[in-house]
């Protein structure tokens, strides 16, 4: 009990956090549409249960954990989407998101990451999302995944491994010393 | 000095030095081993860009996303739900433990209650996905008016009312006719029957009371049997009416529980007098035609003249 109630105090939420939410939850779900939804669901649940919030939480990691769960019983739901996201790995630098990519020529290196991110499993996706774009904690990211902070931290390892190998280019890298 | 890591043992620690979260001793270890190793280092270099890269992330605009739509429609799906949310708060009365609860359109529910916890059973079962909660806050303002009701501080309750809980249109209708019975006015379950236009409806009209969701705002406590007879109130609260009635001026006797309409005041409605029950033809008329008062102050609150020939003003009931 306690939370302010008000209308403000939800909607200054809503205002503050939905198009972050948002751009999280198309990474996570891989689909525009999905983070629509998603992000609608993932702040109509946080409405039903704001009041119990202690007064001291942290609201943003808050509305990443929902928006994690959400999108991972989406998945589990959808086996069959599943199992042709385990296709589209094995190609993993062919698969893209499905969002359109446009002429977004500038941000070329952006899209080839995208891309990549998009073939990682969900765990992966999720907490290299959370910790590179987001800038979460490995806590929070741990409690979204219900997972140690350790396994956290392996799961962003693990993308960050499978990104650098897609990016072959960047073998030609060299260090002078 | 500790052994030098190897490739496989620092590959993580280096990962984690090129994102700048390594720990100062993990760092130590990448640090010695990319000084002997011209692989590690230049795959550290290749993280570092790398981690630039990822970082770009961050600001670079996703061609095609767009939450504007969603953030609307969210936006209305909120404000559905605002309307449908009822909060509820359980107080102390003069009645008794009371239950009241409220939605953004008005009070909902007032429910005289025994236990805490069945009371909230109760309200979890009846709020399904629509969504109840129990917050005294909220409520509290409605619970502070009721007090100044009760305490005959004031005599209207002016909270708009949310008739969900009306099982069906004949009771929406009842309940709405009885809404408009004045403060310190009593009519009989007929009355209200005629008022509704279904004057034959008389033992539906005391059923639809009977599951009264807003008693005391809905003051089915001024409805009483064609003979006077107060039937019955909230199951088996029947001193709670005649609480609630004598709070409102309405004397009723204490063994009959009953009211004497030949000591009260009557109305025919929309007649602009009031008269003493020997007036004329009055005290053969059913209850079901009139309105009582039990003083003259509440009939003339209503803006009620004293009737020209009985004058209740010169002649009032003897008390």
């Amino acid at each position: 009990m306690g939370r302010d109630m008000t209308e403000d105090a939800f909607e200054s939420i809503v205002a503050t956090h939905h198009a972050e939410i948002h751009r999280y939850l198309v990474r996570a779900t891989l689909r525009p549409g999905d983070a629509d939804d998603l992000s609608q669901e993932t702040f109509v649940r946080a409405y039903k249960a704001y009041r119990a919030l202690p007064p001291d939480a942290n609201v943003r990691a808050w509305l990443f954990t929902i928006a994690t769960n959400l999108s991972r019983n989406h998945f589990r739901a959808e086996g069959r989407r599943r199992r042709a996201m385990a296709m589209a790995a094995v190609g993993a630098t062919e698969q893209g998101p499905s969002w359109p990519e446009g002429e977004a020529i500038a941000n070329q290196a952006s899209a080839r990451i995208d891309r990549l991110v998009s073939a990682l499993p969900f765990k992966q996706r999720a907490a290299f999302t959370m910790r590179k774009v987001h800038e979460l904690d490995y806590d929070t990211i741990s409690q979204s995944l219900e997972c140690s902070a350790e396994s956290a931290r392996a799961h962003v390892f693990q993308a960050l491994r499978k990104i650098r190998q897609g990016l072959n280019d960047l073998d030609g890298v060299q260090t002078e010393r | 000095m500790s052994e030098i890591p190897t490739c496989r043992e620092v590959e993580r620690d280096l990962v984690a030095v090129a994102a700048g979260e390594a720990e100062p001793a993990a760092a130590q270890g990448v640090e010695r081993h990319v000084a002997i190793c011209r692989e590690c280092r230049d795959e550290l270099g290749r993280y570092r860009v790398l981690e630039g890269m990822v970082t770009d992330l961050r600001r670079a605009p996703m061609p095609g996303v767009d939450p504007t739509l969603a953030r609307a429609e969210l936006e209305s799906k909120l404000a559905d739900i605002r309307s449908r949310l009822v909060t509820y708060g359980m107080f102390a009365s003069p009645l008794g433990k009371i239950l009241i609860a409220r939605s953004e359109l008005g009070v909902s529910m007032v429910r005289y209650i025994d236990s805490e916890a069945s009371a909230r059973s109760h309200m979890a079962r009846l709020g399904g996905d629509e969504g109840i909660v129990e917050d005294e806050a909220v409520v509290e303002p409605l619970y502070r008016e009721l007090l100044d009701y009760l305490s005959a501080r004031d005599t209207r309750l002016r909270w708009p009312l949310d008739l969900r809980w009306a099982g069906s249109e004949f009771q929406r209708r009842v309940l709405e006719a009885t809404s408009q019975l004045p403060y310190g006015a009593v009519a009989s379950y007929g009355g209200i029957a005629k008022r509704i236009g279904a004057p034959e409806s008389v033992r539906a009209v005391a059923q639809a009371l009977r599951h009264n969701p807003l008693p005391i705002v809905i003051p089915c406590h001024r409805v009483v049997g064609s003979t006077g007879d107060l039937t019955g109130y909230a199951g088996t609260r029947i001193g709670l009416k005649e609480q609630l009635l004598s709070i409102e001026g309405v004397h009723v006797g204490g063994d009959t529980h009953r009211i004497d309409r030949n000591h009260m005041y009557v109305w025919i409605d929309p007649d602009k007098e009031y008269c003493v029950p020997s007036c004329g033809e009055l005290s053969k008329m059913p209850l079901a035609k009139l309105t009582l008062f039990g003083s003259r102050a509440h009939a003339e609150a209503l803006g009620l003249q004293p009737c020209q020939s009985c004058r209740p003003d010169l002649h009032p009931i003897p008390a």
